[in-house]
């Protein structure tokens, strides 16, 4: 498993774009431009639909038509993350697979968060029928908005280990 | 000046403390991230490109608040992460030019989030408010690209 990972990183590294990544010196600032437009369109819709099962801010809309109107640049916003992140990734994947904070960010708190998410927008349909929002969906959007800190934590620990 | 700023026994206390200064950084990546994102939402409504059976007046009421105080955090955050190496930042170029960005872009926001409330009572967003939103988010992948190119070009950070 470790071995298969290893050869996968280090076969990223000399794919096209892995190489852009690591030796332009133009190239890196515009990937990591991508990851983070990405990131600002996927945590601002992310977050719209949390506060609103939160039942914070305006409430004119119901979460359920929140979820429902955000839902397509929601997504469009995880393509440009995944997008940037994976070239970023292949630049340097040997060093980023053997980096405790990027494990836990990948290993750990993305698979996790991107569940939660992917259950909260669902559930947000049957949630936020009605202007107020139960206990349940206030607890679920919660743990979203803490379990996306923890991964931008991990992502800024990175650079330490 | 900044020196000293970068010698203030708190702002040692903070660039020399792990958690401390990381929990700066991740106030500031996030609530950027955060806020450009409230943003750039009510930029796209007024192009027409999402949430159209919204009213735009409406959506951008709920928007904005929010766009403002992740705003506001990433403005402290970020003045802590440069008075920690404030004597290296100050003089770089590229910097001015991320500062610069942001308050231009900010100006922007506030025109669209001022605009919206006229624009959504329109039958039709008229094309020059098409073109401010537009701008606005530019603007903002403009700023985020200045400030990924201070450490390509001027190694800070």
């Amino acid at each position: 498993m470790h071995d298969t990972l290893v050869a996968f990183a280090k076969w990223l590294e000399g794919t096209p774009w892995g190489l852009m990544t690591r030796e332009s010196i133009w190239a890196y600032p515009f990937v990591q431009l991508i990851h983070f437009t990405g990131l600002s369109i996927w945590l601002g819709t992310n977050f719209a639909l949390d506060l609103r099962l939160l039942g914070v801010g305006s409430r004119r809309a119901t979460a359920a038509q929140v979820a429902q109107e955000l839902f397509a640049w929601n997504w469009i916003g995880f393509a440009i993350v995944l997008t940037g992140g994976f070239m970023l990734f292949s630049g340097i994947a040997t060093a980023f697979i053997s980096n405790i904070a990027f494990q836990w960010k990948l290993g750990m708190f993305v698979p996790l968060a991107l569940t939660w998410h992917v259950v909260v927008q669902r559930k947000a349909r049957v949630w936020g029928q009605t202007s107020d929002t139960p206990g349940i969906a206030r607890f679920a959007a919660l743990t979203e908005i803490l379990l996306w800190i923890c991964v931008v934590t991990a992502a800024v620990e990175i650079p330490n280990y | 000046m900044w020196e000293a700023l970068e010698q203030t026994g708190w702002v040692k206390t903070l660039g020399s403390t792990g958690w401390m200064y990381s929990t700066v950084s991740v106030t500031h990546y996030l609530t950027m991230f955060w806020f450009i994102g409230s943003v750039a939402v009510v930029d796209l409504r007024v192009m027409g490109l999402v949430a159209r059976k919204r009213g735009l007046g409406e959506l951008a009421e709920q928007l904005f608040p929010w766009a403002w105080i992740g705003f506001t955090f990433a403005v402290i955050s970020g003045f802590l992460m440069f008075a920690t190496d404030a004597g290296d930042w100050a003089p770089s170029k590229v910097f001015h030019v991320k500062l610069t960005l942001i308050v231009v872009s900010a100006l922007f926001a506030f025109i669209v989030q001022r605009g919206s409330r006229k624009w959504g009572l329109d039958p039709e967003i008229s094309r020059a408010a098409k073109i401010i939103a537009l701008i606005s988010l530019l603007l903002w992948v403009a700023t985020i690209l200045s400030a990924s190119e201070i450490p390509a070009l001027e190694g800070l950070g």
